[in-house]
C-alpha cells in the first residue's frame, strides 16, 4: 500500500545498506511469506520468531536438544517447520494461544536431519534429508499416510557402482517436482505423487551440489557447488506422469556462471529477488560479511557488493515481496538488509508534486482570467458527482500473485489438494510483555 | 445556502433511516470518544470523568467501568481482536486495557503534554498516539516502548490512524495540515492541505484505504484521494467551529458519512451524492462522539457536558431484528 508512494516511479533496486540487526544467536534466519516474521534456528536447538514491526523476539519455540538445522513456513505462516540434529523434525501451530505455541507434530528419524520443508501447497507432506545422505518424502495424510525414500535409478550398465549420496533437497515451486543436489554433481528429479525418478541432470564441472534455489516462478533454477561457482538454468520441461517413460538422462547447460575471479571464494547461501531480477550470493569468507548482487534482468552483470561488516556470513533469504534481505552472521546477529529511500522534503509541504524530469512551465492562456466564483464552485459540485469506491483494494505492486496457475485435470497437482492442511489465514496473537520481567 | 435547500429537500422527501432506541447512563462528565468493538458486540465509552464505560451494544446494559488514568480521557480504540483497549488520557498516558481480565495491563509513558488520539494498527501489534505535545508516536504494544516519534505537526495533534494494511499512518492537527507518513521508516510521505487552512479535527482512512476522511473546524468534511491530492466529495451543514468532532464511515451495505455538530445534532450523509439523509436530533448539547456499528445499521452519539445520554439509534431493519431477540 505504501509502495506508490514511496517510490512513485516504480524503479527497481535492490538492497543496499543495514536497516537494522537483531541479536538472535542464530545460525540462519527466514522470512515468513507475510514478510512480517522472522524465524531463526540456533545452535541450542531452539527457534527464536522475530516480528518486523516492532523488531521484537515474539516467540521462542523450544523442543529440540541439538542444534536447529532448517525451518519452513507453511503458505499463510500458520505452521512452521523445524529440522534438527536431534533426529527430529516438528511442526508447531502457531495458532496456538499461548506462548511457547504448541508442538503440533513430531516426526522422528533414524539419524540427524539436515534440512526438512512443506510442500508448497499441502503442509501435511513433508521432504527431509538425512545426514546420511538418504531423503525421505512424508506424508501425513490420513489417506496417504507414508514414508517413502527417494531412490536414484542406475544408470544403465552401472549396477554396482555406489550410489553418490543426496546433499540438498527442495520441492519446486509447484510442488509437482522434488529436485534433489547430489555428492557426485547430478541434480535428481522425482515426481512428488508417483515418487519416481523421471530425470537425471548431469551438472559437468561442479562437483559436489551444495544448494538450490528457484526463482518465484519456478523457472529458474540456480545451484551452488564445491567447484564455487553458483551456476543458473532454465528448469526444462518434464513429461507428465500418465505419458510414463524412461528416467530422461540430460546435461543441463548453465545460462549463467557466477563467482568471485578474484578472491576465488565460495558461497555459502544465494537467494532470487522475488521478481527474479535479481541475484544474490552470500560470500563464505571468513573474515567479512559479503553479499553479491547480480542483476539477471541484465544478462546477469554484476551489480554491487554489499559489506556486512567483520562478522562472516553464514546465511541469506530474500524477503518474499520487498527489497529486503536477512543475513546472518556466525556470531548469530541477523541484518536485515533494505533499499533506503532518500528524505522526500517535498512531502513535508502541502500540494507539492514531485515530477521525475523537468517541466517546462507554459502559462496558459486563461490562466489569469477572472472568472466567476459560482460557477468554480458549481464546477467543483459537477466533478464531486462522480462516485467513489471505498471498499475495492487497489493491487498491490508490492505484493504479485504468488499463486502459479493449476491445471485441474493434472493428477500431479490435484493429489496434493486431497486432504488440505488447517492454513488458513489467521493472526499472531499479541502477547503482553509483563511489566516485571 | 444551496445544499441547505438541498438538505431539507431531501430528508422530507425519504422517511427516516434510523430510530432513536437506547439511551445509556452514567457518565458524570462530557463524553469524549465512542467505540464499538470489532464484533459489535460491545460499545466502549470514555469521558472527562476519567473512566472508561464498557456497553452491551444490542441492549443497553453496562458491562464494566474502567478507571486509572488520573486525567480526563480523550480517545479510546480496540484491538483488532477485540482483547484490548487502549486509551489516551490528559494525564500525558495511554492505557492498555485487557478486555478478558478487565484490568489495566499497561501504561504507555513518553507523550510530554495531553494525548489526544489514540489508535491500533490491523495487527494490533503497534499503536499510534498524537497529542499536544506536537508529535506522533508509534508504540510496540507487547513491550509498552515507544518505536518511533516523529515530530509531525507545528501544533497539537487531534488525530491519528493506520490503514487498512498496517503500512501507512495519517495525522492531522491544528496547524491544518494532514500528513501520511510510513510506519516502516517514519517518513513523510504526503501533505495535503485545503486552501484555507482550517483547523483540522478528525481523519481516518476509507476502509480501502484509497482516500481520507477529514473533518475540518470549517463546518465542512471533506474525502481526500491523497494520491492525486484531490478533494473528491464534501459534505456540509452540519455546524463546526470550535471543538474537535468525529465523522466515520458506515460499515453496513448502505454508504453514509455520519458526524456529530455543534447545533446539538449528529449528521448523515448518502457517501455518493453528498446530501443529508437525516439529522439525528435528541441531545441537549454539542455531538461530540459519533461511532458506527461494524457490522449492522446502528449509530451511537454523545455530547457534552449537559447532556450525559449515550443515545443508540438503530436503522429500519435493525430496530425490527431487535425487538424479535
Amino acid at each position: 500500500m505504501n509502495e506508490t508512494l514511496i517510490n512513485p516511479f516504480n524503479t527497481l533496486t535492490h538492497p543496499t545498506a543495514v536497516q537494522t540487526s537483531f541479536y538472535a544467536i542464530a545460525s540462519f534466519a527466514r522470512f515468513d511469506p507475510s514478510g512480517r516474521y522472522i524465524g531463526a534456528g540456533k545452535y541450542d536447538g531452539s527457534v527464536s520468531i522475530w516480528d518486523l514491526e516492532t523488531r521484537a523476539q515474539i516467540r521462542t519455540l523450544d523442543g529440540h536438544v541439538k542444534a536447529v538445522t532448517n525451518l519452513d513456513w507453511s503458505r499463510n505462516s500458520r505452521f512452521l517447520l523445524s529440522s534438527s540434529k536431534d533426529w527430529n523434525v516438528i511442526i508447531w501451530d502457531l495458532a496456538a494461544d499461548w506462548d511457547p505455541p504448541q508442538r503440533y507434530k513430531t516426526i522422528r528419524f533414524d539419524s540427524p536431519v539436515l534440512s526438512a520443508s512443506f510442500h508448497p501447497r499441502n503442509s501435511k507432506i513433508i521432504v527431509a534429508l538425512m545426514d546420511t545422505g538418504d531423503v525421505y518424502l512424508v506424508d501425513l495424510r490420513k489417506e496417504h499416510r507414508s514414508r517413502v525414500e527417494l531412490v536414484e535409478v542406475q544408470e544403465e550398465g552401472e549396477e554396482d557402482s555406489r550410489q553418490s549420496d543426496m546433499t540438498v533437497v527442495r520441492f519446486d515451486p509447484s510442488g509437482r517436482y522434488i529436485f534433489v543436489g547430489t555428492s557426485a554433481g547430478t541434480i535428481l528429479v522425482f515426481n512428488t505423487r508417483t515418487k519416481v525418478m523421471i530425470a537425471r541432470h548431469k551438472i559437468s564441472g561442479a562437483g559436489v551440489i551444495k544448494g538450490l534455489e528457484f526463482s518465484r516462478t519456478g523457472r529458474r533454477l540456480v545451484t551452488n557447488s564445491s567447484d564455487r561457482t553458483l551456476r543458473q538454468f532454465n528448469v526444462p520441461t518434464y513429461q507428465t506422469s500418465k505419458d510414463g517413460g524412461a528416467c530422461l538422462e540430460q546435461e543441463l547447460e548453465p545460462t549463467h556462471r557466477f563467482n568471485d575471479p578474484i578472491n576465488k571464494t565460495a558461497w555459502h547461501s544465494m537467494a532470487f529477488s522475488p521478481n527474479g531480477e535479481w541475484l544474490a550470493g552470500g560470500a563464505a569468507d571468513t573474515a567479512t560479511h559479503k553479499i553479491y548482487i547480480w542483476d539477471i534482468s541484465n544478462d546477469g552483470q554484476f551489480a554491487s557488493a554489499l559489506d556486512g561488516g567483520r562478522e562472516p556470513l553464514t546465511h541469506l533469504h530474500w524477503h518474499p515481496f520487498k527489497s529486503c534481505m536477512a543475513s546472518t552472521t556466525r556470531h548469530g546477529n541477523i541484518l536485515i538488509w533494505h533499499s533506503p529511500s532518500p528524505e522526500r522534503w517535498g512531502a513535508f509541504a502541502g500540494g507539492f508534486e514531485e515530477v521525475d524530469e523537468n517541466v517546462e512551465y507554459e502559462e496558459k492562456e486563461n490562466e489569469f482570467d477572472i472568472e466567476d466564483e459560482a460557477e468554480i464552485q458549481r464546477r467543483k459540485m459537477k466533478a464531486e458527482e462522480e462516485e467513489v469506491d471505498l471498499d475495492a483494494v487497489p493491487d498491490d505492486p508490492a505484493q504479485f500473485s504468488t499463486r502459479l496457475s493449476v491445471p485441474r485435470d493434472d493428477e500431479d497437482f490435484t493429489w496434493a489438494d486431497k486432504e488440505p492442511d488447517d492454513d488458513s489465514p489467521w493472526k499472531m496473537r499479541i502477547i503482553m510483555e509483563n511489566d516485571d520481567t | 445556502m444551496k445544499d441547505e435547500a438541498l438538505a431539507s429537500a431531501s430528508s422530507s422527501q425519504q422517511s427516516a433511516l434510523f430510530y432513536p432506541r437506547l439511551s445509556l447512563n452514567g457518565h458524570t462528565r462530557s463524553i469524549s470518544s465512542l467505540k464499538f468493538s470489532p464484533d459489535g458486540s460491545t460499545l466502549a465509552s470514555s469521558g472527562a470523568d476519567r473512566v472508561i464505560k464498557l456497553w452491551d451494544a444490542y441492549t443497553g446494559e453496562i458491562l464494566r467501568t474502567l478507571s486509572g488514568h488520573d486525567q480526563g480521557i480523550s480517545d479510546i480504540a480496540w484491538s483488532s481482536d477485540g482483547e484490548f483497549l487502549a486509551s489516551a488520557s490528559d494525564d500525558k498516558t495511554i492505557k492498555i486495557w485487557s478486555m478478558d481480565k478487565g484490568v489495566e495491563v499497561k501504561t504507555l509513558t513518553g507523550h510530554t503534554n495531553f494525548v489526544f488520539a489514540v489508535n491500533y494498527n490491523p495487527h494490533s501489534n503497534l499503536l499510534v498516539s498524537g497529542g499536544f505535545d506536537e508529535t506522533v508516536r508509534v508504540w510496540d504494544v507487547a513491550r509498552g516502548t515507544c518505536l518511533k516519534v516523529l515530530p509531525a505537526h507545528s501544533d497539537p495533534v487531534t488525530s491519528v490512524s493506520f490503514n487498512h494494511d498496517g503500512t501507512l499512518i495519517v495525522s492531522c492537527a491544528m496547524d491544518g495540515l494532514i500528513r501520511i507518513w510510513d510506519v516502516d521508516s517514519g517518513q513523510c510521505l504526503k501533505t495535503l492541505v485545503d486552501d484555507d487552512n482550517p483547523i483540522c479535527s478528525h481523519v481516518e482512512f476509507s476502509p480501502n484505504s484509497k482516500f481520507v476522511l477529514v473533518s475540518t473546524q470549517d463546518s465542512t468534511i471533506r474525502l481526500w484521494n491523497y494520491q492525486t491530492s484531490r478533494c473528491v466529495k464534501t459534505y456540509s451543514s452540519h455546524v463546526n467551529r470550535t471543538y474537535c468532532l468525529f465523522s466515520c464511515f458506515s460499515h453496513s451495505k448502505h454508504k453514509y458519512i455520519v458526524s456529530g455538530s455543534e447545533d446539538h445534532k449528529a449528521y448523515i450523509w448518502d457517501l455518493q451524492t453528498r446530501q443529508v439523509l437525516q439529522t439525528l436530533e435528541g441531545h441537549r448539547d454539542v455531538v461530540l462522539a459519533v461511532a458506527t456499528h461494524p457490522t449492522k445499521d446502528i449509530i451511537a452519539t454523545s455530547s457534552m457536558e449537559k447532556d450525559l445520554a449515550i443515545r443508540l439509534w438503530f436503522g429500519k431493519d435493525d430496530v425490527v431484528t431487535q425487538k424479535t431477540q
